[in-house]
Parts: C-alpha cells; sequence; structure tokens
C-alpha cells in the first residue's frame, strides 16, 4: 500500500503529465483516478479537468496607414492647409460642430446645442463641459493641469482664442481668409493692412472687433455677415477649433513654446486621438485618448493607435503588399493589375472624393473670346473615354463645376441635363458656328491655341489625350505645354493661357464654397478666366442665403449651366474619386469630406 | 602638409561665398515666390509673411542678413524666430540673453522647424546610407576589378565585367523596385521601406543601434541598390589601372627580386594602381549624396535628398542655401580627403 504522501505525488504526476499532453493539441476533457487518504482511509476519486484553451493569436489593435510623400507641414489648426494636417488637426481636436463624413449633415461637435438670434446673423453656441485638455507624457495620456493644479477644461474661451489667433495677421495664417467669409470683423482684423506698424491698443481693438465672445466658460457668441446656410459649416473647420492659449504663449507656471507648441512632448489636444510621436519625414503616431469620453458625432475610438508613414505612392503600395499597411491609395500604374488580381479586386474600393478637374478658358484671347468656340472645344471632349482609357480610377465624367455631393450642388439623378455634355455633333455645329462668325473658311485660319498644364505625368498624359480628341473632332490641332507648378501660378494669374488645367478641391462641403468662391467675380480664378458675369455672381449671392434646399440646388445647377454651357467660361472633365485598397480586417467609413473620421473605425484583432 | 591643409580650407570658404551668392542671385531670378498659392493669398497675409522673414527688404540687405545670421555669433535679445531650444544654435545664457551663431534660419514650409533642426535630423540619414552605399561599391568593385586584371582574358575577367556592365546600365529606378518586390513583397524577408536609425546620434551622424540587425535590415537594400551602380565604375577602372601598372618595369624588378607573388601585388602592384580610383572617390562621394533623392524616394528614407528638391519647388530659400552650400563643403572637403590620402599613397606626391 502506499503511503499518504507517495500517493498524491503519484497522482500529482498523472495529472500533470495528462494535461502536458494537452497542451500540444486541442483541449480535451481528461479524467485521471486520484488516491487520497482521507480521514484516515484510502479512496480513490475520479476527478476531471479540462485544460484552459490555448490564447488565439491576435493582431495588435494598431492601423497603418500612408500620407503620401513629404512631411506633415504642420498640425497647428490656425496654420493647416494641406489634407495631412487637416487629418491629424480634425483627429487631435474637434470643432464647434462636425460634419458626419458619410452623409455630410451636420451634427453638433463640441458645441452640443446652439440658439439663433431672429436676424439669423448671432448664434449662442453651448459649449460641452467636463472635456479635458490632455497630452501624451512619454508612457500614458494624462491631463493637463493649470498653474493650481486643477485640470484644464476645454471652455468657450479657448475656441474665441484660436478663432482670433487663426485671424491674427502676427499668425499669418493661410486659410484663415475661409472665415472671412462668414464671421463679422474678421477680415478687418485678418486683412489689416500695415499690422506691424500699428500700436498695441490698435492691435487690440482689432482683435476685439472679431464679433466671437465667450461670454461665460460654457457660451460662446458668434455673430456672422450674412444669415448664409454655410455659416455653421464653416465655424466648425479645422482652423477654428480651440487652441491651447497657456502652452502657445505661455502663462505662470508654463513656458511659451510659440510656434513649437505643435512639437511632440509640446503639443496638447482634447479630441478623440493625442499626438504621440512624430518623426519628421517619417512617421507620425496617435494614440487613443482614454480621457475622450466620446459624443455622438465624434465616438470613442475602438482603435487604440494609428501610425502614418509618409511614402510615396508606389512604395506605399509595395508595403501594402507585404502586409505592413493596412490601406492605402493604388497607384494608377498598379489600377489594371489590382482590378485582375482575384483578392486585391476584393479589396479595391472607388469611392467618391470632393475634387473637380477642369479646363479653363482665358476669354479675353482669341479665338477663346468666342462663346461658340469654347462650347466647341468642350464638347468634342470625350469625358467617358478619357475616364475609362487614360485615367481608369472609375471617375465621373463632369457635367458642371461643383462635385456633386456637396450641399447645395446639383446631382445627375436631380438634373441630368445641367451644364454642358460630350457630344461630337454639337461640337462640329459649334465650330461651324464660330467659323460663320470670323468668316473663316478653314480651321487653318483659326488662330494657335496654347493648352498650359502644370508639370506633372498625369497631367500630361490627359492634356496629349484631349488634344488628340479635338484634332479627331473638329481638325483643330492645339499646341500643349507645361510649366513647374510655381511658375505656373504666377502665370496663370500675370497671363493665362487660352487654355488652362486646374483642379479645385472642397475647403468646406457647399456649393458656395465651389461655384461662388472660384469663378464668380471676386473668386479665385477671375483673373485667369478674366470671365465676369454679373447675373452669374448676383444668383450665386442670393444662393448662399436661400433656406430651401430645393431651390437652393434649383439655383445652383441654373448657375452651372451659365457658367459650363451658356458663357462656357471652364470646360469641367470629371470629379475625382479615390481609388483605395484596404484590408478585410479594417471596417471603416469613406469619407466624402476630404478626411476621415478614424475614431469610428475598428479593427478584427483575430488572425484567420 | 598641415599649411597645405588649411590653405585649402580657406579656398573653401571663398568658393563657399562665391556659391552663396550665385544661388541667391538665381533663386529669387525665378518666378514664383514661396507665398505662391493655388487659391491666392490676401495681399496683406503676403505682406505679413514677407515681412515676418524680411523678404520685403532689397536684395543686398537680405543677403547681409543672411551672411549675419550664418557666420557672426553674437549675443542678442532677439527672440529666435521660432522658440528654438537647440542646443548648438541658439544657446540660452539666462534672462532674455541668447548665444546665436550658425543660424541658416527658418523653413518657409514648416513653422516649427529651421533649416538647422532639418539638417542635424536627415542629413545624417543621408550621410549614412551615401557610406554605406560607397562602402558596398568598393567591396564589390575593387575585389572584382583586381579578380578581373589578375586573371585578365579567363572566366573571372568577362564574369566581372559583364556585372560590371550590368550594373552601370540598371539605373536606381528601376533596381530599387524590382529588389522591394523580391525581397520585400514576394519573400518578405526586409522591409520594403523605411529606416532603423533615429535621431539623436553620436558624432553627429553614427547612429547608436549601427551594429544591430534592425538597422541593417533596412539598410541592405538601399545600400546595395545604390552600390552596384558605382562599383561597376570602380570595377572597370581599378582593373584598367592594374592592368597598366602590372607590366611596368618596376614589378618586374620586383620580381626579379625574388619577392612573392602577393606583395608584389598588394604592397607595389596595388598601391599605385588605386591612385586613380581614389581620385574618383570624392567627386563620386558628392555625386552619390546628390543623387540620393530617387532612392529615398522608393525606399521611403527620411533623408536630405528630397529637401534638396523640394525646397526648389516651394522656393524655400533658406533651405535651398541650407542644402546647396552643404552640398558644396562635402565636395570640397572630399576633395581635400582625396588629396592628402594621394600623398599617402604616392612618396612622389608631396605639398608644401
Amino acid at each position: 500500500m502506499l503511503s499518504k504522501k507517495w500517493s498524491v505525488l503519484v497522482a500529482a504526476l498523472l495529472v500533470g503529465t495528462t494535461l502536458l499532453t494537452a497542451c500540444g493539441g486541442a483541449p480535451q476533457v481528461v479524467t485521471v483516478e486520484v488516491t487520497k487518504v482521507v480521514a484516515g482511509e484510502t479512496v480513490v476519486e475520479v476527478v476531471t479537468a479540462t485544460p484552459p484553451p490555448p490564447p488565439k493569436e491576435m493582431r495588435p489593435n494598431v492601423l497603418h496607414l500612408n500620407f503620401g510623400p513629404g512631411d506633415v507641414p504642420t498640425i497647428d489648426p490656425a496654420l493647416s492647409t494641406d489634407t495631412s494636417s487637416v487629418q491629424v488637426v480634425d483627429d487631435i481636436t474637434v470643432g464647434l460642430t462636425r460634419l458626419n463624413e458619410v452623409s455630410l449633415l451636420l451634427e453638433p461637435g463640441m458645441a452640443e446645442s446652439w440658439t439663433v438670434s431672429d436676424d439669423g446673423l448671432t448664434y449662442t453656441f453651448k459649449v460641452r463641459q467636463g472635456i479635458p485638455w490632455v497630452r501624451w507624457n512619454g508612457s500614458a495620456v494624462e491631463e493637463v493641469l493649470d498653474c493650481e493644479g486643477n485640470v484644464r477644461y476645454v471652455t468657450a474661451n479657448d475656441f474665441e482664442y484660436g478663432i482670433k489667433r487663426t485671424g491674427n495677421p502676427g499668425t499669418a495664417s493661410d486659410y484663415a481668409y475661409v472665415l472671412g467669409f462668414a464671421i463679422k470683423g474678421f477680415n478687418e482684423l485678418n486683412g489689416a493692412a500695415g499690422w506691424s506698424d500699428l500700436t498695441d491698443e490698435e492691435k487690440q481693438a482689432l482683435v476685439d472687433g472679431v464679433a466671437v465672445k465667450a461670454l461665460d466658460a460654457s457660451t460662446l457668441e458668434v455673430t456672422f455677415t450674412t444669415p448664409a446656410v454655410y455659416n455653421l459649416n464653416i465655424i466648425g473647420l479645422w482652423v477654428a477649433h480651440a487652441q491651447p492659449k497657456w502652452i502657445i504663449e505661455g502663462d505662470d507656471c508654463t513656458e511659451a513654446r510659440g510656434d513649437r507648441w505643435t512639437e511632440p512632448g509640446f503639443n496638447q489636444s482634447y479630441g478623440p486621438f493625442v499626438l504621440k510621436e512624430w518623426i519628421h519625414d517619417s512617421s507620425l503616431t496617435v494614440v487613443k485618448n482614454t480621457l475622450w469620453p466620446g459624443i455622438e458625432s465624434s465616438p470613442v475610438p475602438q482603435i487604440d493607435e494609428i501610425q502614418w508613414s509618409m511614402l510615396d505612392a508606389s512604395p506605399a503600395f509595395a508595403e501594402y503588399e507585404a502586409g505592413n499597411l493596412d490601406s492605402t491609395g493604388v497607384p494608377i500604374a498598379d489600377i489594371d493589375r489590382v482590378k485582375a488580381d482575384p483578392v486585391l479586386s476584393q479589396e479595391l474600393t472607388i469611392a467618391p472624393s470632393g475634387c473637380t478637374y477642369y479646363y479653363g478658358f482665358n476669354t479675353s484671347k482669341p479665338p477663346m473670346d468666342n462663346v461658340h468656340m469654347r462650347r466647341a472645344l468642350s464638347h468634342a471632349l470625350d469625358r467617358q473615354g478619357l475616364v475609362d482609357n487614360v485615367t481608369k480610377g472609375g471617375q465621373e465624367p463632369a457635367q458642371w463645376f461643383c462635385r456633386p455631393g456637396m450641399a447645395g450642388c446639383p446631382t445627375m439623378e436631380s438634373h441630368p441635363d445641367a451644364g454642358i455634355k460630350s457630344d461630337a455633333e454639337a461640337a462640329k455645329a459649334e465650330l461651324k458656328a464660330y467659323m460663320d462668325d470670323m468668316g473663316f473658311t478653314s480651321v487653318d485660319q483659326i488662330p494657335e491655341i496654347v493648352l498650359m498644364y502644370n508639370t506633372s505625368e498625369g497631367h500630361k498624359r490627359i492634356a496629349e489625350a484631349i488634344a488628340e480628341m479635338w484634332k479627331e473632332t473638329l481638325g483643330i490641332q492645339v499646341t500643349v505645354t507645361n510649366q513647374e507648378w510655381k511658375v505656373y501660378l504666377v502665370t496663370l494669374q500675370e497671363d493665362s493661357p487660352q487654355v488652362w488645367r486646374l483642379g479645385w478641391c472642397l475647403d468646406y462641403p457647399d456649393a458656395n464654397n465651389w461655384t461662388r468662391e472660384v469663378m464668380a467675380i471676386g473668386g479665385h480664378e477671375e483673373t485667369a478666366t478674366q470671365w465676369r458675369n454679373e447675373t452669374f455672381t448676383a444668383l450665386l449671392e442670393q444662393a448662399a442665403v436661400e433656406a430651401d434646399p430645393v431651390t437652393r440646388q434649383d439655383m445652383y445647377a441654373q448657375a452651372e449651366t451659365i457658367l459650363c454651357y451658356e458663357d462656357a467660361a471652364i470646360i469641367p472633365i470629371y470629379w475625382y474619386t479615390m481609388v483605395n485598397v484596404t484590408k478585410p480586417y479594417v471596417n471603416r467609413t469613406y469619407s466624402q469630406h476630404g478626411h476621415e473620421s478614424h475614431e469610428k473605425w475598428s479593427l478584427n484583432l483575430e488572425l484567420e | 602638409m598641415g599649411r597645405y591643409v588649411i590653405r585649402r580650407l580657406l579656398w573653401m570658404l571663398l568658393v563657399l561665398f562665391v556659391i552663396s551668392l550665385i544661388t541667391f542671385a538665381m533663386e529669387h531670378a525665378v518666378p514664383g515666390g514661396p507665398f505662391d498659392r493655388e487659391k491666392k493669398l490676401p495681399a496683406e497675409i503676403i505682406a505679413n509673411l514677407e515681412e515676418r522673414y524680411h523678404l520685403d527688404e532689397p536684395y543686398w540687405k537680405q543677403y547681409a542678413l543672411y551672411l549675419y545670421d550664418v557666420l557672426v555669433p553674437r549675443i542678442t535679445t532677439e527672440k529666435p524666430l521660432s522658440m528654438m531650444d537647440e542646443t548648438m544654435v541658439n544657446i540660452k545664457l539666462g534672462g532674455k540673453y541668447y548665444l546665436r551663431w550658425m543660424n541658416f534660419g527658418p523653413s518657409y514650409s514648416s513653422r516649427s522647424r529651421t533649416v538647422n533642426d532639418i539638417i542635424r535630423e536627415q542629413l545624417p540619414v543621408s550621410l549614412q546610407l551615401g557610406l554605406l552605399s560607397m562602402a558596398v561599391a568598393l567591396a564589390i568593385g575593387l575585389p572584382m576589378g583586381i579578380l578581373a586584371a589578375l586573371k585578365q582574358n579567363t572566366i573571372w575577367d568577362y564574369l566581372g565585367m559583364g556585372v560590371a556592365i550590368f550594373g552601370v546600365s540598371v539605373p536606381v529606378v528601376a533596381m530599387g523596385p524590382v529588389l522591394v518586390w523580391i525581397f520585400g513583397v514576394a519573400l518578405k524577408w526586409l522591409p520594403p521601406t523605411g529606416w532603423g536609425a533615429r535621431p539623436p546620434y553620436l558624432f553627429f551622424f553614427v547612429p547608436r543601434d549601427l551594429f544591430t540587425w534592425n538597422f541593417w535590415r533596412y539598410a541592405l537594400m538601399p545600400a546595395f541598390a545604390v552600390g552596384t551602380g558605382f562599383s561597376a565604375i570602380i570595377a572597370r577602372l581599378t582593373r584598367a589601372s592594374l592592368l597598366q601598372v602590372i607590366h611596368e618595369d618596376y614589378i618586374r624588378t620586383a620580381r626579379a627580386k625574388g619577392l612573392s607573388e602577393r606583395v608584389v601585388t598588394t604592397r607595389h602592384a596595388l598601391r599605385n594602381a588605386l591612385i586613380p580610383v581614389v581620385t574618383i572617390l570624392g567627386p563620386m562621394f558628392a555625386a552619390v549624396l546628390t543623387g540620393l533623392f530617387v532612392v529615398e524616394q522608393v525606399f521611403g528614407i527620411p533623408g536630405l535628398g528630397r529637401y534638396f528638391i523640394t525646397s526648389i519647388t516651394n522656393r524655400d530659400y533658406p533651405v535651398i542655401m541650407g542644402t546647396i552650400l552643404l552640398y558644396a563643403i562635402f565636395l570640397v572637403i572630399a576633395n581635400v580627403l582625396v588629396d592628402i590620402t594621394y600623398a599617402w599613397l604616392d612618396p612622389r606626391i608631396r605639398y608644401e
């Protein structure tokens, strides 16, 4: 008979070895006979043991994305102009209002509600309380404390400071002018001539003249210049996000960091993500803000960390194929291969993107001073053929300038005949009308037409294809030429060629940002087109304040028809799409307004 | 020899001055400015920006201000353009005083970085890649050339020169993506893009993890892609030079003296044969550095090459000056080093 010690030992060994065998394979239920001595008597018990299942291998909850080549220029909300800067600013801070990235509907952001005065000009925003300023301290997200040791929360004063700092000429913000369209007193500050010669009192007076006032910590009063429909859009833009005064200008317990406040280690923010690391020209990393309470338009993020690299399109695609990037754009050269590949074609998505590609006319230079000639060239451009054979990215042939999907813009469903269409017969008829006007008998008598674009392989292929189309349909040979970007910009402003190429991307998703800010009198391209139509401009000014969406859309459709058909001041070519591949384990949305809402994305963490 | 080096370095200062003058003239002659945007900035904002960066002053004054900032160390209460706490350039001396020198100016494209920041963080990466590429070029090219010369008209010769032709014909633009495809995407042995070293660096450019696999796994493909092209040049030159030297009289004398073939080759033949090779190393290093832009783009390496090009498209004047002067310094120093090595290799050459 075994002694008690021995029996327990043997039993333990038996159980142990049986359990060990279970480690290698699938968990099994094991039964073991255990001999125990209980109350002086030897007892044999049967014990069943189920070893715990081995842990499933999970992928890290980290999203790997790519910005594109070159460093992110800045993440200061007042100074951000390009898409990567704005993307980071939108991830780490939230505006008063927020745009739903899919529906493009306005949602409350840091302002949980607002009231409007009777004249529709003064809005009183109720700013959410209890959302702390945070920073990454090297190992975790922590709250920022003020000089008494209390937590700093986001207040209406931070928004007032942010807007006024953006408008301050000393900040020299590229994008401040957008706020000038809406906020009263803003242009007087932003456009103040001779700023550095003013006295401090004069400067302060201009700053105080901006109609943005924090009545208390939770109330912000903003007065707009017109009761425009897009005011709430503009006040939510990144240039009007809250900015932390104490770290930029310093206070009793904080050293002023000035322009360096955006560097990692100094940066402070309050939104769903926090800046963790920024290795210039290499990568930028944000982590989930564990102290973000989540609001309806911007919930608590489900992803722990987002890491952006800064690679060119082709190396980025190689990284995607190697499994190191989770989503990236497809280089044009690879589109055909991706569409044909069984795996990649499943991961491919072509989604609308907020830009329009167009050719403009200098309507003061012959033969572009004749509307029939302009219309002929516009009709003769085979947009669908261009998209199918040259650009290949599923772009949409454009009949007008404003991109469908923007508030107020006509769509192909609502206004299928607005603007202008590709039509070879109509083109020839227009050409004949032109020749009759001028008394020409042969196309050789038409003055030389120069088509210019900014140097790029993509634009070159499109320009050459279009020149070929014009030759085939109309018999006109245009001279195709190109200039380096900055030189090109100067040329457009000083002496634009007969036909020039540009694109326009949205600042905020409203038709006003397109048709009026670009094409109307006083718009960006007035000098390049030399086209000034008072009826057109007046119509747009009316449309800006029209409250009924259907009427508003009709007005913009009418305006577009003037722009693209009646006066044919530009040739709309196509509306951009983004051609993306995304790994199947990423659950994502596709933003219509230019930057993604990463707090709504998630990853399937289990490895297949 | 010492006086010679000092004289050369003084010449370098003159060369740099002339280069900076020419660069300044050219960058302002080219149409377009740093603040031209597609969405035109309001005129007052442009005026503000130009005032901030002294671009509204007459040209001679701008140039003088630039030289003053770079060359003259001084104690100033003038706050730096952005709150820099660099340890080397704007040293805080307590109170409101800063010791300021070697200040190459701000970057117009990036508000929070200055030219010194950019050079300090990105130049070491380009240097590391450049030196590694040179090492690869020498490691492949020298033995190949020597072998081809010693075994002239055998299979080694033809094979070696064939590989050399291949290396010099296939540009980095083609070899880079092919390497990325094979080793990065298909086999997944090496990471397709990126660089393993991060600031801060030792002795200005030596990576802290030089002896770890993490550094080498990123550096192998780019160094190889750049190095093979240059190794071809070195191989052919070494072969031709060695062939010429081997047929000289003094080599025959050395053999007649009874020296072993190995000693003849290494002690006598090679030292003379390498002179032409060393001559091209200087300009070759400069060529490697300036040509890194393409490699850095293909492999996503955060080096200085990209700034060399984008600063011009952005009309970022301080960065343009900074990068051009930097490359000029490297070229001159490389040539001085080449001349010194010359003297060591060939005792007949002496400088006073």
